[in-house]
């Protein structure tokens, strides 16, 4: 038992770092027991010998070597551009941005673009579908059935006075192709409205015009429709939606 | 006096590794030559073989080279350019262990092993007397095939504290381990390897 004891502390002598209670314990102990005494030896002489292993020349040719293979190489650059920082808050940045990425994946509806956070970025308003494919038509649930309308996406720096700049444009063309007008959704500094209108064949281009004259208008859905459904007629359905600059409504709230 | 003169070989040295880190080729042959001879040992008592270690020794400092710029310097020159060889040496024993070289190398070292007796000439110029050659030229041939049969990280350890003394703070912190798991390893590397060489120990 007492032995044990002994053994467990040969290595910590070795290395000096026994008290001196402790050493002159463990030498007296060495000094009377035998057995424990050949332990100790051994070990000692194990350390000794590693201690002694005779320290190699490297080739006198390994530095003229090392250096031509240097040769044409260049400093690894950083690729990283938090490189300064300590590996371990790279590592802690990396797996914040993967778990906030995780989080909002989770909880954004699949039909949430970040491109439309972006200001000025108005055309790119997400007018995607449910699966992230984009919706070309937009489905409205008005007057029983389900029809689909394109829908064209007016992005207006001041909304409060492009409102007004489109109702009157609107009554100028007619009054009648006005079908509906319903404000969506205030926002503290800018609101969103959604206008449906049906508008005759041989006014759209002048409609048209007199929008791009207010904002920045999206008007490629009605181009599309207006492709897909080549016969010719009487009126156009569709929707406008206008959305004020820093105003975070999206498409897919619109339609709700 | 001792203090003062390892504060400026560390001042100098970190000079050497901010002009590396610019590009200058001349610094890193300096800091080479001030660095190669620990990291060939190193090498050679890790892999048993010379043309294996020097070649490792060449990859190890290419390494350094190309990632001078990411050394920060919050740790020691020598504690960062190690951390590459320990890498560098583990990546290598896996790729030679694959290719069944530690064996074959043990089982051609049984094959052509050298009495000194065969060999006056050798004995003449390393010892003066042919006992004294003989036990430590044994002892060192033993000593290097057990290290061989070790595993990478008995080996490592034994060869980094007991044969190149490094202490267990600089240990600890080229291995990423606690000072205690540090110990512990050692001495289970040390136990290993006295319980190898009994028979010359007697």
């Amino acid at each position: 038992m007492e032995c044990r004891k002994y053994e467990s502390q040969f290595n910590d002598y070795l290395d000096g770092d026994l008290s001196l209670k402790e050493r002159e314990a463990l030498q007296f102990h060495l000094r009377k027991c035998l057995s424990c005494y050949r332990k100790w030896n051994s070990l000692q002489k194990t350390k000794e010998i590693l201690s002694r292993l005779p320290n190699m020349d490297p080739p006198a040719h390994l530095g003229a070597v090392v250096m031509a293979r240097l040769k044409g190489r260049r400093l690894h650059k950083s690729q990283w551009p938090f490189d300064y920082l300590p590996r371990w808050l790279q590592l802690g940045v990396g797996a914040a941005v993967l778990i906030i990425s995780l989080t909002l994946w989770q909880v954004l509806p699949p039909s949430f673009s970040f491109r439309s956070l972006l200001p000025g970025q108005g055309n790119n308003l997400n007018i995607s579908g449910p699966s992230g494919q984009p919706a070309a038509k937009f489905t409205s649930r008005r007057g029983g059935g389900q029809t689909t309308v394109p829908v064209m996406v007016l992005r207006v720096k001041d909304f409060s006075r492009a409102d007004r700049e489109l109702e009157s444009m609107l009554r100028s063309i007619s009054g009648s192709m006005l079908q509906e007008r319903e404000p969506t959704r205030s926002l503290n500094s800018s609101s969103a409205r959604l206008i449906d209108l049906k508008v005759p064949e041989q006014r759209f281009s002048h409609l048209l015009r007199e929008l791009h004259k207010i904002g920045h208008l999206d008007q490629s859905q009605v181009e599309l429709h207006r492709s897909a459904n080549p016969q010719k007629q009487k009126a156009i359905s569709l929707r406008i939606v206008v959305v004020g600059n820093g105003s975070d409504v999206e498409i897919h709230q619109l339609r709700k | 006096m001792a203090q003062q003169n390892r504060s400026f070989k560390h001042e100098e040295e970190q000079l050497l590794v901010d002009r590396c880190r610019q590009g200058d080729r001349e610094s890193f042959a300096q800091l080479m030559r001030l660095h190669q001879k620990q990291i060939y040992n190193f090498t050679y008592r890790m892999l048993g073989n010379e043309e294996e270690a020097e070649d490792l020794t060449q990859d190890i400092f290419v390494a350094a080279f190309r990632g001078i710029r990411r050394f920060r310097g919050e740790a020691k020159f020598s504690t960062w350019l190690y951390r590459i060889a320990l890498n560098q040496t583990r990546n290598r024993i896996k790729y030679l262990a694959r290719r069944d070289f530690f064996a074959r190398q043990s089982r051609r070292a049984r094959s052509t092993e050298e009495s000194p007796w065969e060999n006056p000439e050798l004995l003449a110029d390393i010892a003066p007397t042919p006992e004294q050659w003989t036990l430590t030229k044994s002892l060192a041939t033993q000593v290097q095939k057990c290290l061989n049969q070790m595993g990478p990280q008995a080996r490592q350890i034994l060869v980094l504290r007991d044969v190149q003394g490094f202490s267990y703070d600089e240990l600890s912190e080229m291995l990423s381990l606690n000072p205690g798991t540090v110990k512990s390893r050692l001495h289970r590397a040390r136990a290993a390897l006295q319980k190898c060489l009994a028979d010359k120990l007697e």
